[in-house]
């Protein structure tokens, strides 16, 4: 719907699939389209997203009733401001399973807000599977199938998997590019503002202190990875204003 | 005597009008105060609601009822001890606009008003079919409960009766080994248990803060019906929790007994 206030969630079944990256993304995309986003960091052990947004995203543990309702509460709150919620690879089943217990949906959609789940699939046919389980499990939710085009491509018999098929007729997909080894030092960096990188003009010396040692070559390239994925998401937060198709491919 | 039983028969014409319903009345007793009672009173208030069956409670915690407290509309506090508050109650039951009559018996009272509901005849009206009745004890975790069940069962029909395990606070039963168990119940059918699961803390005294039905707060509403703004976590943990308790009532069939047709 236009003006949606969104809710993003973002998660994946396995590790290091570039799901904080990701969040981290969506976050600076909100900061630089509007009001800055309220973040939330549910993994309490790792903390990256909170150390990338230092003075904003707020760490809850889902191990704890009150950092659930830190979490919940808030997320469906009828507050201007967007949210992006990183979930822990490892709290994956306590934060779905809290998402539907508490309705949580039906109250964010009451209060104008649309959740909207980002799932990362990885290379396993779990990892398909899983996410095929997450959509039907909150068919009421958006949901956006993510592939990080960084990571080895599936095989054969990964695509023939049921869970890949099922997700491959989904009709929302986002694809992180893939970006060359000596970024992801200067990427994982926490201190260095993605969206600063952006905003900034370029030249010849100055720019975010993460990225001095670059070669101007390789700032150029660099942000133009950041285009392409700001354009990227541009393209399915456009795409999530409009009302949902309900006559999705079917689940099986 | 035999006008006080029948008081509380019904007359012609009211018996014609309820040829497929019965009064009911479900007991909820313990034999000792905190184990849980009223709780799983107010658990059975919202059951029966949820049922679309009309139902008035007695809060025999005189004078000050913690019952009455959660569902004032519906509650009248009694003394079950008082010759007069036994009739007032029984006098009006075939003729309440609620079906079943709930009543809350004060700790340590469920032998005592057991009694005194046999001696103006209560039971048998019960066993004479024009009544239903069910008796939920709620026990606590300590073996001298099962001194307790002992005595309640003899007044009530094997099927029902039901044993309350309270797990809200998530305490361990139980000390009953099986030899004493066997003991106890081995002149009835096997004892029906009914659970009521753990239900976190914070979530509970929200509910009790609050002053209101657990289905009230799960619908985020005030006691007035206004909308309120309690948690969303803590009102899915009550959902969840009351949805299981709904599950065990319905799996021992409590409305069944209730329900039962002449």
């Amino acid at each position: 719907m236009p003006g949606s206030n969104f809710a993003f969630i973002v998660a994946s079944l396995h590790g290091r699939s570039g799901k904080t990256l990701l969040a981290r993304l969506l976050a600076d995309y909100l900061i630089l389209s509007g009001p800055r986003p309220l973040i939330f960091d549910a993994d309490a052990v790792e903390r990256t997203l909170c150390s990338c947004f230092p003075y904003e995203a707020i760490v809850v543990d889902l191990a704890d009733v009150r950092g659930q309702m830190v979490l919940f509460d808030t997320l469906a709150k009828p507050f201007v401001e967007m949210r992006v919620v990183d979930v822990a690879h490892h709290s994956f089943r306590k934060f779905f399973d809290l998402m539907r217990d508490t309705d949580f949906v039906e109250e964010a959609k009451l209060n104008d807000i649309e959740p909207v789940i980002f799932y990362l699939v990885g290379s396993t046919p779990e990892s398909f599977e899983e996410g095929r389980q997450l959509r039907e499990r909150f068919s009421d939710c958006r949901f956006v199938v993510v592939e990080n085009a960084h990571f080895a491509t599936v095989n054969d018999s990964v695509r023939r998997s049921s869970g890949f098929r099922a997700l491959a007729r989904h009709d929302l997909h986002m694809v992180m590019p893939s970006f060359s080894p000596i970024f992801a030092d200067v990427i994982s960096n926490p201190t260095l503002s993605l969206s600063e990188v952006l905003s900034q003009p370029m030249s010849l010396s100055d720019g975010p202190a993460a990225t001095v040692g670059l070669s101007l070559d390789a700032r150029t390239t660099l942000r133009g990875w950041l285009v392409r994925m700001f354009q990227e998401i541009h393209r399915i937060t456009s795409l999530l204003e409009e009302p949902a198709d309900t006559a999705v491919a079917d689940w099986d | 005597m035999a006008d006080d039983r029948r008081a509380f028969r019904p007359t012609g014409e009211e018996a014609a009008a309820r040829t497929t319903t019965k009064p009911a009345v479900l007991m909820v007793g313990a034999d000792k105060g905190g184990v849980g009672k009223t709780t799983v009173a107010r658990t059975l208030l919202d059951y029966l609601a949820a049922k679309n069956l009309g139902a008035r409670a007695f809060d025999a915690e005189f004078p000050r009822g913690t019952l009455k407290r959660f569902h004032p509309k519906i509650t009248e506090i009694i003394d079950i001890t008082a010759a007069a508050d036994q009739m007032k109650m029984l006098d009006t039951l075939a003729s309440s606009d609620a079906q079943i009559s709930l009543v809350d018996i004060s700790a340590g009272l469920l032998s005592r008003t057991l009694k005194a509901f046999t001696d103006v005849g209560f039971f048998e009206l019960v066993r004479a079919g024009e009544l239903n009745f069910c008796l939920l004890h709620v026990v606590g975790p300590a073996v001298a409960s099962l001194n307790e069940i002992g005595e309640v069962m003899n007044f009530a029909e094997g099927d029902s009766y039901f044993v309350v395990k309270n797990f809200i606070n998530e305490t361990s039963f139980f000390d009953w080994n099986p030899g004493t168990y066997k003991s106890y119940f081995k002149n009835t059918k096997d004892v029906v248990e009914v659970n009521i699961p753990k239900l976190n803390e914070m979530a509970y005294e929200q509910v009790e803060l609050a002053g209101i039905p657990f289905s009230t707060f799960i619908a985020n509403k005030t006691a007035q019906g206004q909308a309120a703004n309690h948690s969303l976590v803590l009102r899915g943990y009550v959902r969840t929790w009351l949805n299981q308790i709904a599950a065990e009532y319905e799996r021992v069939g409590l409305l069944d007994r209730l329900l039962e047709v002449r």
